[in-house]
């Protein structure tokens, strides 16, 4: 197996588990019981994922699963901005599940042609438990999206703030180039970001929501990988730090401080008990 | 929101029975929170929801109470007819014999 693979599994992982965990903190408090035994599920599923991928990482033959999930710092994590975002309120909470698992599927479609096995089979796997994702998202999201008021004018707020960072979920991984020459990703991140944002300007649109202005800000098109992994605008790159657009970085590693104490509580148990097994 | 009550099933060969009720605004989001809830561990196959609201019962549930001796709708009551045809028998052969 391939750095690039690597490279491209883990940042998928990395998502899954952050956005688990930050869905996990409802546990206990949720809206209702209901909810609270659902949302909990979702995120279990979540970890769940981020478990399996981590496993392919190294040809299997890696790091084990929890020194990968909980044996880094901060800055080597590869995931998205959105998903170490707080939880905020249960309509921000709902608004970034919806944004996220219809990201996600639209990647977990794109990787059902990876080239390698392993991962195109948990991938299907994957796909089969995200249906009920999708279902329980767009289920909320519209109840919430035709009102009463109250609901309508938390989730106008809640959505405006989530949609300005979800471009970052397509912010090309690391070595995306390699990645892409060797098969394992079938198709490039910008295309995906294509795909995501027809996709979300036409949902919007039918639930009434705003979002298409802030989509034009949010696309990191400019931006390209470099074969080191890092981002380079263009060919003749300026040698200092491009200002990056909201929720962008989080693939190389350029998180806010929201991970570091969302880090720091998810790692405790590891970091105290070292070489615990449980 | 409105109370719906769930009904579950093991196989096309069981009956549904019921398990439980969630709370849900309507039919679709109680269907997705009632699988959460209540088969979460394969517990069964199949699941319905009902709003409780579409549910009918007699509002006197003394209605369904006994008001007079029934015991002839109970097989308690016919515990000796086996001991009635045996005497019946003997009669018989009593009587053939004579």
């Amino acid at each position: 197996m391939s750095d690039s693979f690597d490279a491209l599994v883990t940042a998928l992982a990395d998502d899954e588990l952050i956005i688990g965990h930050r869905h996990s903190e409802w546990t206990g408090y949720a809206p209702h019981i209901e909810e609270d035994v659902a949302f909990a599920s979702i995120a279990q599923d979540e970890i769940g994922h981020a478990s399996s991928l981590y496993s392919l990482v190294g040809g299997g033959s890696g790091p084990q699963v929890d020194a990968l999930a909980l044996g880094r710092q901060p800055e080597a994590y590869r995931n998205a901005v959105l998903c170490e975002r707080p939880n905020r309120d249960w309509a921000f909470t709902l608004a970034r599940h919806w944004l996220y698992d219809h990201a996600d599927d639209i990647r977990l479609e794109a990787l059902e042609q990876t080239s390698d096995s392993k991962l195109q089979q948990l991938v299907t796997k994957i796909r089969r438990e995200e249906r009920y994702h999708l279902l329980h998202a767009d289920y909320w999201m519209k109840r919430v999206a035709q009102g009463p008021v109250d609901a309508r004018s938390k989730i106008i707020p809640a959505m405006s703030a989530a949609f300005a960072e979800a471009g970052g979920l397509f912010e090309p991984f690391e070595q995306e180039d390699q990645a892409l020459d060797e098969g394992w990703l079938p198709l490039p991140s910008s295309v995906l970001l294509a795909r995501f944002m027809n996709w979300a300007t036409s949902a919007l649109d039918e639930l009434g929501l705003p979002g298409g202005s802030e989509a034009e800000a949010v696309i990191p098109a400019e931006f390209v990988a470099s074969s080191s992994g890092d981002l380079i605008a263009g060919e003749d790159a300026p040698v200092e730090e491009p200002v990056l657009p909201a929720g962008v970085g989080g693939r190389r590693g350029r998180h806010t401080s929201d991970l570091a104490g969302m880090w720091a509580e998810m790692t405790t148990q590891y970091r105290e008990n070292e070489g615990a097994r449980w | 929101m409105e109370v719906y009550e769930v009904f579950r099933r093991g196989g096309h060969r069981e009956p549904f029975e019921h398990c439980g009720n969630v709370i849900a605004p309507d039919a679709d989001l109680a269907l997705l929170l009632a699988k959460e809830c209540f088969l979460r561990r394969q517990e069964g196959q199949h699941l319905w929801v009902v709003a409780r609201s579409d549910i009918h019962f007699f509002s006197d549930e003394s209605l369904l109470e006994l008001a007079a001796d029934k015991s002839y709708r109970f097989a308690s009551a016919y515990r000796d007819v086996v001991g009635k045809r045996e005497r019946a028998h003997e009669r018989v052969r009593e009587l053939q014999a004579s």
